[in-house]
């Protein structure tokens, strides 16, 4: 084996620019591929993540009829020990019951149909930790006089903040990332903006009659803490709904769709305005694992649990189909363009097998007279295509690595146009790059099989191989 | 003591419109520690009959026995093994496996056949040393002349201790410098080793120092001179 590994080796490398162009163009096609579906898989987790982990939970337990039709007339009754219950499931990390309806807000002459979202303060925390996203710092025009004012502030800094009037943040790094300042800048410069910057927030407590108002919607709606908001809807069995409610806090919701239109309550409140006493629409549940195997088994194990045949858990691809779709189509164009890739990549690979075969069709025809069993010769010649293969698979793969744990602890914060198209989408406009998984191991199956279909041909050309024929050749 | 027998044999290639008779009707015996040369002008059948002997093509009609042992009898991974143990081949142009070292080279067979490595560098060292390339162990063929090639082929052929060795113009692409060494190192080797040497050749160096000289001519053999 030793003896076959040393001839394959050095076959190798007889037309070194031939192997060195061949393993390159696995080593782009490995690189980009890891890169490429690490980037899209790190932005449908990041999609989910934001969306599922800080809204509508991985599983639901909902009244049957709510999905098709979410009236607050779809809505069951709620005891803890049901939560209870839940959270002991195996995998489940929290319980939350959520009260969603929609309402007419209305602030001054500014009107705006909005999700309602009502919580338990306490569980929430536990849940999504909405205290999290209240917007903590905030661009105004008033912070840039101030900041401009103390003329301790590089005119450069603060071109950077104007471009960034009017946007909130919920966190010093988030806000730090969308300045994009020097090292030497941010700790020169950063305490100071942030002095300037700071928003006073609140949350809700137990049985707060306030509510919380996203920060895209308060925008909208020209309204601040401490301002009243008038909400207006339909109540449990037609019952009007209508109520004042003081702004307790302004929100930061990560997905900027559901940041144009929510409104946060607590559950209290909300079955007071609803005239819906002791009901909710949703037990939200979140779990340790997102992979569908965890979410099946939660689910049937919950469900399991519901007895009054009017409720039944269904998991967040089953509550969120448009969002599925989206993510498995863009998947699979993604997939399309690596298939490409791949396919252009082995007819390189293929180009680089006929030629060898050509040129040592002779050598084979020697090899044979001499001695060597065709099994032998077979057996070296599949070592070197292994090899042709290996060096730049191994070599992409372990380029790719640095870049996908870099990018997976420090994501790309997108900004400009292309950010904003992306929050067009609903997306936060940030790219996380996906962690190891079968994605990457995957490049591995695929140059494999290249390699072995490749292998076919060498090896069919010596098993049919003539020495005469080979030697005149 | 017969080392090769060759029985009437005949090699027709019918591929083309008029059946090709490239050896017609030999019949040749061969003993051991020969020193013989096939000679004859182009096409006359001495390549296709030292194929046919070396049992790299099947004769259409015919026997050949080496050793004892019917070549028409084996299969085709058999014929390969006993031509591993049996048969040691000189090519013309050299055909060395290009990404091995001299030493390598003539290793290889005794590595096919799992000679134990003490053995097999005792062997290389001598059989180098034999042909003058003790020197030259590490050097790859591109590194070479034709003639050092040449004589890493001869100690490629013999190292195994083949029966016989077959060589196929052993000296066409070589100066007359390299040819003179060469054929005095093949000559001495099978006066040392006692192995049969037959080549094909239109060297006239060849045939003055063969012991035997075979003609043939249209795939037949004209005559059969052996010398003292």
């Amino acid at each position: 084996m030793k003896e076959n590994f040393k001839i394959a080796w050095r076959n190798l490398w007889r037309n070194r620019r031939r192997t060195i162009i061949t393993s390159a163009s696995v080593f782009f096609a490995v690189f980009f591929a890891v890169i490429m579906r690490s980037y899209q898989l790190g932005s449908y987790d990041h999609m989910i993540s934001s969306f599922i982990e800080s809204y509508s939970g991985y599983l639901q337990v909902q009244h049957i009829k709510f999905q098709d039709d979410p009236l607050i007339d779809n809505s069951f009754s709620y005891t803890d020990s049901l939560a209870a219950r839940i959270s002991r499931v195996d995998k489940v990390v929290s319980v939350a019951p959520h009260i969603e309806s929609f309402a007419l807000v209305s602030s001054g002459t500014q009107t705006k149909g909005t999700v309602v979202l009502a919580i338990d303060p306490e569980k929430e925390r536990k849940f999504s930790n909405p205290e999290n996203k209240l917007v903590k710092y905030r661009i105004t025009r008033e912070a840039i006089d101030r900041l401009k004012g103390s003329g301790n502030i590089h005119a450069n800094v603060l071109d950077e903040i104007e471009k960034n009037i009017g946007n909130s943040y919920s966190s010093r790094a988030r806000l730090e990332l969308e300045l994009g300042l020097s090292a030497d800048d941010n700790e020169l410069y950063i305490p100071e903006i942030l002095k300037a910057c700071e928003v006073s927030n609140g949350f809700l407590t137990n049985y707060d009659e306030g509510v919380l108002v996203s920060d895209r919607l308060a925008g909208y709606l020209k309204t601040t803490i401490g301002d009243t908001i008038i909400l207006l809807g339909q109540g449990y069995h037609g019952a009007s709904a209508a109520g004042v409610f003081p702004v307790r806090g302004i929100i930061k919701m990560p997905v900027p769709d559901i940041d144009n239109r929510l409104i946060i309550m607590t559950i209290q409140a909300a079955q007071k305005f609803l005239d819906s006493e002791g009901m909710i629409t949703s037990l939200s549940v979140n779990l340790t694992g997102k992979s569908h195997r965890t979410l099946n088994e939660a689910k049937n194990k919950i469900n399991l649990l519901l007895i009054d045949g009017i409720t039944t858990a269904k998991t967040w691809e089953e509550l969120n189909p448009v969002l599925v779709q989206q993510i498995q189509g863009d998947s699979q164009s993604g997939m399309a363009m690596l298939a490409l890739l791949y396919f252009i990549i082995f007819f390189g690979i293929y180009g680089t097998v006929l030629m060898m075969v050509a040129e040592r069709t002779r050598e084979f025809g020697v090899l044979i007279s001499i001695g060597m069993q065709k099994r032998k010769l077979k057996k070296i010649i599949s070592i070197e295509m292994l090899l042709l293969g290996s060096i730049g698979l191994v070599c992409g793969l372990l380029a790719g690595t640095p870049i996908i744990l870099y990018f997976y602890y420090y994501p790309i914060i997108l900004k400009g146009d292309l950010a904003k198209m992306m929050e067009d989408y609903g997306v936060d406009p940030m790219m996380p790059t996906a962690w190891f998984g079968p994605y990457f191991y995957w490049q591995a199956i695929i140059i494999g099989l290249m390699i072995l279909i490749a292998t076919i041909y060498p090896l069919r050309k010596i098993g049919k191989l003539k020495v005469i024929e080979a030697l005149r050749s | 003591m017969k080392v090769i027998e060759i029985r009437d044999v005949h090699k027709i290639y019918d591929e083309t419109e008029v059946a090709v008779r490239a050896v017609d009707g030999v019949t040749l015996n061969f003993d051991e520690a020969e020193f013989a040369a096939i000679v004859g002008p182009s096409g006359s059948g001495k390549t296709t009959l030292l194929n046919l002997i070396g049992g790299l093509d099947i004769p259409t009609l015919g026997e050949i026995t080496i050793a004892g042992t019917n070549l028409r009898t084996l299969k085709s991974s058999e014929l390969i093994d006993f031509r591993l143990h049996n048969i040691g081949f000189v090519f013309q142009s050299y055909n060395l496996i290009p990404v091995l070292s001299a030493k390598e080279n003539v290793e290889f067979i005794m590595t096919l056949q799992k000679w134990p490595r003490k053995e097999r560098d005792d062997r290389t060292f001598e059989l180098l040393k034999a042909v003058g390339l003790e020197d030259r162990i590490n050097s790859r063929p591109a590194k070479m002349s034709g003639g050092q090639q040449q004589r890493v082929a001869v100690a490629r052929a013999l190292a195994s201790r083949p029966k016989f060795v077959l060589a196929d113009e052993p000296t066409a692409n070589l100066d007359s410098k390299s040819a003179s060494k060469l054929l005095e190192i093949m000559e001495k080797l099978n006066h040392e080793e006692k192995i049969t040497f037959i080549f094909s050749t239109h060297d006239a160096r060849v045939v003055k120092m063969a012991h035997r000289v075979i003609t043939l001519e249209d795939g037949k053999v004209v005559s059969d001179e052996v010398r003292e």
